[in-house]
């Protein structure tokens, strides 16, 4: 395949020197009200709290520069605290959702830190009524955005993603009843878990093919909904995880790949696929294992398209293979070869945008998700954000 | 929507790297950067060209293209485009070279008939929103012609 459309981000080997050991989750919902800030300190005191720790240890914390809403000095109001903390904007949710570890274990190495918090809040349900916030602003704020996608109709990222769902469907022969396997497994998986938006709301085959189109082929039920929530979660070195009450997830890979022509999906020269195709391969030899190690996969999936995109561009079945992948019953958190999303995804779970999808992947290694994969050994977080993917191996202490 | 320009989404004329693009449509002829060095078309535009830094000529292109990808826009995301819906926002990959691809609208469409790499022609329109009274812009959208037209 042409590899010139993007490229690997090298970064150094960090395998098994850092831990996640505390994991704090908010209610996940529509529109709660509630402010990011707010959502952010809940979900930070939660992980605190989940480490056995008090604010006061917490001396690092990555959160978004894009979405600063709980940074250090919110972190300081809110617990009354006043200590020297570290800080990084390159963490929070999306693909950095799973690099943030990364920078922890070089703050760490470092010892400029020592417990690493990284948080990322959402209330763009909450923030719809004043059309503020949501993923389509920061995009119709680009110039080139402006003058040569937007006027043209070809905006938000429904409209993007149906034109790669539709070219997927061209190259691949990808059916609607694929994607539809991608959605209705979701919705079982979220039908298992309380705390997703969707629980108690099944969905069917047929009432897919049926939905109403958004921008056809992208019906209703291939997008995520928006929604307000927040998690977070706490890394730390190996050793000073074992005197913690968890027992430790273990990062074993960590890698981040970039698509050459940005958020710009229109022009990328590999238009149905992800900088996965970058960055999984590194994450995994960072690791020492194979696609076929993973024992449960969370994977960012704002579109059925992206999940479909993922799987192949990880590894986990050939390119243009994925339909039929996921038709066959794989994803399936009790039945599949590759349990996926179990939590619900951003799909039925929760648009957070990836952070409870690491969250997920630390409760299934400690065996308390919802719907719990067996024998879970090995749980890998597939980001990505338009213009760069990232992949985060993970692992019980061996 | 946080932007502050008045004619959006209607594209901003005056922006220099794609005022050209709008200067040529506006007698009804499309242009790509390319660059005569490289013997190369730039797309999406950029100040110079990505690979040997050098100047990028605004190049008139034929106008024929195949479709690659398309959408029939269903919900209404701007204001702007309460009345449009539904309409058919596609990807054109230009004759010249199908690397470019301009977004653009396929007009005179029967959205069930489209299928990949259908020969499409530029065809020139004002381009209005009922939310930006008093202005127009012409800009290139696209038909499906006849293989042999």
């Amino acid at each position: 395949m042409d590899l010139d459309w993007g490229y690997r981000q090298p970064l150094e080997d960090i395998s098994g020197t850092v831990a996640i050991v505390g994991i704090g989750e908010t209610g996940y919902s529509k529109a709660s009200g509630r402010s990011a800030r707010e959502i952010g300190a809940e979900a930070a005191e939660r992980a605190i709290a989940d480490a056995g720790l008090v604010p006061t240890d917490i001396d690092g914390l990555t959160y978004s520069g894009t979405f600063a809403d709980f940074s250090v000095a919110e972190f300081h109001e809110h617990f009354g605290t006043s200590h020297h903390i570290w800080s990084s904007p390159w963490g929070g949710g999306m693909a950095w959702a799973g690099t943030a570890p990364y920078l922890a274990a070089q703050a760490i190495a470092s010892g400029a830190a020592r417990h690493v918090l990284n948080v990322f809040p959402v209330a763009w349900a909450t923030q719809r009524a004043s059309m503020t916030g949501g993923p389509g602003e920061v995009h119709a704020a680009q110039s080139l955005k402006q003058n040569l996608e937007v006027p043209f109709g070809f905006f938000p990222q429904p409209v993007y993603f149906a034109t790669i769902m539709r070219r997927h469907m061209i190259e691949f022969a990808t059916t609607r009843e694929q994607f539809a396997a991608v959605a209705v497994t979701l919705r079982r998986h979220a039908n298992l878990n309380p705390s997703a938006v969707f629980h108690d709301k099944p969905l069917s085959v047929e009432e897919y093919l049926n939905a109403p189109m958004i921008a056809d082929p992208l019906c209703l039920f291939d997008s995520c909904p928006i929604s307000d929530g927040g998690a977070a979660y706490i890394t730390t070195s190996v050793e000073r995880a074992r005197d913690l009450c968890h027992s430790a997830v273990v990062v074993q890979g960590v890698a981040e790949g970039y698509s050459g022509s940005g958020t710009h999906w229109a022009q990328q020269r590999a238009f149905t696929s992800t900088p996965q195709v970058f960055s999984a391969p590194d994450a995994f030899a960072m690791a020492g294992i194979g696609p076929s190690d993973v024992d449960v996969l969370t994977a960012y999936d704002p579109f059925t398209i992206v999940s479909l995109m993922q799987l192949e561009d990880m590894g986990f079945c050939a390119k243009g293979e994925s339909g039929a992948f996921a038709e066959s019953g794989a994803l399936a958190f009790d039945t599949g070869s590759l349990p996926y999303n179990p939590h619900g995804g951003l799909l039925s779970h929760a648009y957070v945008l990836g952070i409870a999808h690491v969250v997920e992947c630390v409760k299934q290694l400690r065996g308390t998700a919802a719907a719990q994969v067996q024998e879970c050994e090995v749980a890998v977080y597939g980001g990505y954000t338009g213009h760069m993917a990232s992949t985060l191996v993970l692992s019980k202490d061996r | 929507m946080a932007i502050a320009r008045s004619t959006f989404p209607l594209p901003d004329v005056d922006d220099p790297l794609t005022a050209p693009f709008f200067a040529a449509s506006a007698h009804d002829e499309l242009a790509i950067p390319h660059c005569d060095v490289c013997e190369e078309f730039v797309w999406y535009p950029q100040r110079e060209c990505p690979t040997c830094a050098g100047a990028l000529e605004w190049k008139a292109v034929s106008g024929r293209a195949t479709l690659f990808s398309w959408a029939v826009v269903e919900r209404v995301f701007l204001p702007a485009f309460a009345e449009q819906v539904p309409y058919v926002t596609a990807l054109v990959a230009i004759d010249e070279d199908p690397r470019v691809r301009l977004c653009t609208y396929l007009v005179e469409a029967d959205a069930t008939m489209l299928r990949a790499d259908d020969r499409c022609e530029v065809i020139f329109r004002d381009l209005a929103f009922p939310t930006v009274p008093d202005a127009t812009v012409r800009v290139p959208m696209f038909r499906v012609i006849q293989p042999d037209a």
